[in-house]
């Protein structure tokens, strides 16, 4: 038991530092790192500016108010914003797979999926983060409601980039998944950005099955209105089994991992 | 004591065909045909505590492959593999604990950060306490001589440099065995020479196992006592480094300036290799025919400088190489 606290904590302290060393490398370019940020949070705000002027014609959408729509981009933005930040490489697995980029991870004693995907970090991310606190701020807010958003953004981000992994792997049997890979993504993000009342039959209960939005977005923004705790119960404790489950596919998948014999540099 | 053990060991690769042109790609997608490789098949060999030992062979030969299913990255088909009496498939983070890799073609240090803050990071990854991984970096930057750059940048340093700073991230742990894949490639002779004469060092220091790979036959020479040549998947010689030079020196090769040229071309066992006015290059085939002989064909009066030779040892891996 004991050993396993310790590897536990030895695998966050290398997490940590890989994570540190790679946004340091980003801050090596100032004006490019704080550009990225800014623009990013620029770019989301123009979808914001779509939702008012909708919401002046219209008081509700799909059994969403306004102020419930903010809470539902902000945790669309904050969820993506965190896979994307310290899990980057997780949407490029793919290509780390089949290009034999996984070897300098395998010949080191730590978690081979955990040290791949936070290998890089994506700068930009950050601006997605702030802009979700920020909408969390102008909708209603409370320590009690910021607690719990931040709560949903680190289940939400975990869930996105097991959802991210589980596609990837397929790499291991069918070669090249990136575009299945890419394509997984994408619905994840583009239907975390509508109210789900607009959603009805199978495609509702695709939403909370197969594409796991209702984890990331639907539930919180439920929660963050009328908290109920069986539904953060259900957040949590479905993370986890995604958790778990992507470690099992990945690392069942590990053993048809080929290696390749390409020129690799790490930058 | 053995350190190495490997048996009836086997590797397959699955490789997509495809005929060539549009045609055949939409035909690949409709009935992919699927090639078996056999890259490694059935090798058996072990290596002992603190041996330098070479694992060589002709590009595609199944080196690569073996080394890699040695350290973990690859699961064999079938066959038995111990490292340090651990099995690389069943426990690879308890493996990797014990060795270092270099793969002089795969860059494992971070390009941005400082050769010091790569290896503070790689005694992170094992697990070192930060006193003692000071530590190791001050005994090995003086063993590998990285004092004067150890605060720049990767990026900014030459390829020499970087691979000796690949070296030392390797050992930062003090592995057992170090697997060396190709670690001179794309460096100079001057550099190449020196990070021989580091690898000799780190062995002497601390009778560290080096397994290695390399294309170039100065590595092998100078650095190991025991020669692995692999070719098709299989292993061909496994000797000492000296009974490869004498078993395979059935030849000679003679370098002679003469006052008077001699027609050496209808002699069995004789085989010109150059011949411009009176200067001549030819090979004996020592089995056909003795030195003695040939000397006496060329008559001592008659020559004005002579240089006999053994064949170079990249022409004994050759002929190998080539099963003449």
């Amino acid at each position: 038991m004991l050993t396993v606290v310790k590897d536990i904590k030895n695998q966050l302290k290398v997490t940590c530092i890989s994570i540190k060393y790679a946004l340091m490398r980003e801050m090596i370019n100032k004006a490019s790192f704080l550009m990225n940020i800014i623009f990013m949070i620029l770019n989301n705000s123009c979808f914001i500016i779509q939702w008012i002027v909708i919401y002046s014609l219209k008081s509700e959408i799909g059994g969403y108010s306004f102020k419930q729509i903010l809470l539902l981009w902000g945790i669309s933005a904050s969820t993506y914003g965190f896979a994307h930040f310290f899990f980057k490489k997780s949407f490029s697995l793919s290509d780390t797979i089949t290009n034999g980029k996984l070897d300098s991870f395998l010949v080191q004693p730590k978690n081979v999926l955990i040290s791949a995907i936070t290998s890089e970090v994506e700068v930009s991310a950050i601006g997605d983060m702030i802009y979700g606190y920020i909408l969390l701020f102008l909708s209603d807010i409370n320590i009690f409601k910021f607690v719990l958003f931040t709560l949903f953004t680190i289940c939400g981000g975990i869930v996105i980039t097991d959802f991210a992994v589980i596609f990837a792997s397929l790499s291991f049997w069918i070669g090249k998944s990136d575009t299945v890979a890419d394509t997984a993504n994408d619905l994840i993000t583009n239907f975390s950005t509508y109210p789900d009342g607009i959603f009805k039959g199978l495609s509702k209960i695709l939403l909370y099955t197969i594409i796991p939005v209702g984890i990331t977005t639907y539930i919180p923004v439920k929660m963050l209105t009328e908290f109920k705790i069986s539904l953060t119960a259900i957040v949590i404790v479905m993370s986890i089994i995604l958790t778990l489950l992507t470690f099992g596919i990945f690392y069942k998948g590990l053993k048809k991992y080929s290696s390749s014999n390409l020129m690799i540099s790490k930058i | 004591m053995t350190i190495i053990k490997v048996e009836n060991l086997n590797k397959t690769f699955k490789v997509k065909q495809k005929e060539k042109g549009l045609k055949g790609s939409i035909k690949s997608i409709i009935k992919p045909k699927l090639n078996e490789i056999k890259a490694v098949k059935d090798i058996n060999f072990s290596v002992d505590e603190g041996e330098m030992i070479a694992f060589i062979g002709p590009n595609g030969a199944g080196k690569s492959t073996t080394i890699k299913m040695l350290t973990g990255i690859l699961y064999p088909d079938s066959g038995s593999i111990e490292v340090l009496g651990i099995n690389p498939t069943k426990q690879r983070k308890k493996l990797s604990y014990e060795i270092g890799t270099v793969f002089g073609q795969k860059e494992q240090l971070w390009m941005h950060l400082t050769v010091y803050d790569n290896l503070k990071f790689f005694g992170a990854i094992y697990d070192i306490s930060e006193r003692e991984t000071e530590e190791r970096i001050k005994e090995l930057s003086k063993l590998f001589d990285l004092q004067e750059f150890i605060n720049t940048p990767v990026r900014n340093l030459s390829l020499g440099q970087r691979i000796r700073c690949e070296i030392v991230a390797a050992l930062i742990h003090r592995p057992k065995v170090l697997f060396l894949d190709e670690p001179t490639i794309g460096l100079d002779p001057v550099v190449k020479e020196n990070i021989r004469k580091l690898i000799k060092r780190m062995n002497n220091e601390y009778h560290t196992t080096v397994f290695l790979t390399s294309h170039d036959v100065s590595d092998i020479e100078k650095l190991c006592k025991r020669v692995i040549i692999i070719n098709n998947g299989q292993i061909v010689l496994d000797d000492s480094m000296t009974n490869l030079k004498y078993h395979y020196l059935d030849k000679k090769v003679i370098e002679v300036k003469l006052k008077k040229k001699v027609d050496f071309n209808s002699v069995d066992g004789i085989k010109v290799l150059k011949s411009k006015e009176n200067n001549l290059k030819i090979e004996i085939d020592t089995k056909k025919t003795d030195l003695t002989t040939v000397l006496r064909l060329i008559d001592p009066e008659n020559i004005i400088d002579i240089n006999i030779s053994n064949t170079p040892l990249e022409e004994i891996i050759s002929q190998i190489y080539r099963k003449e």
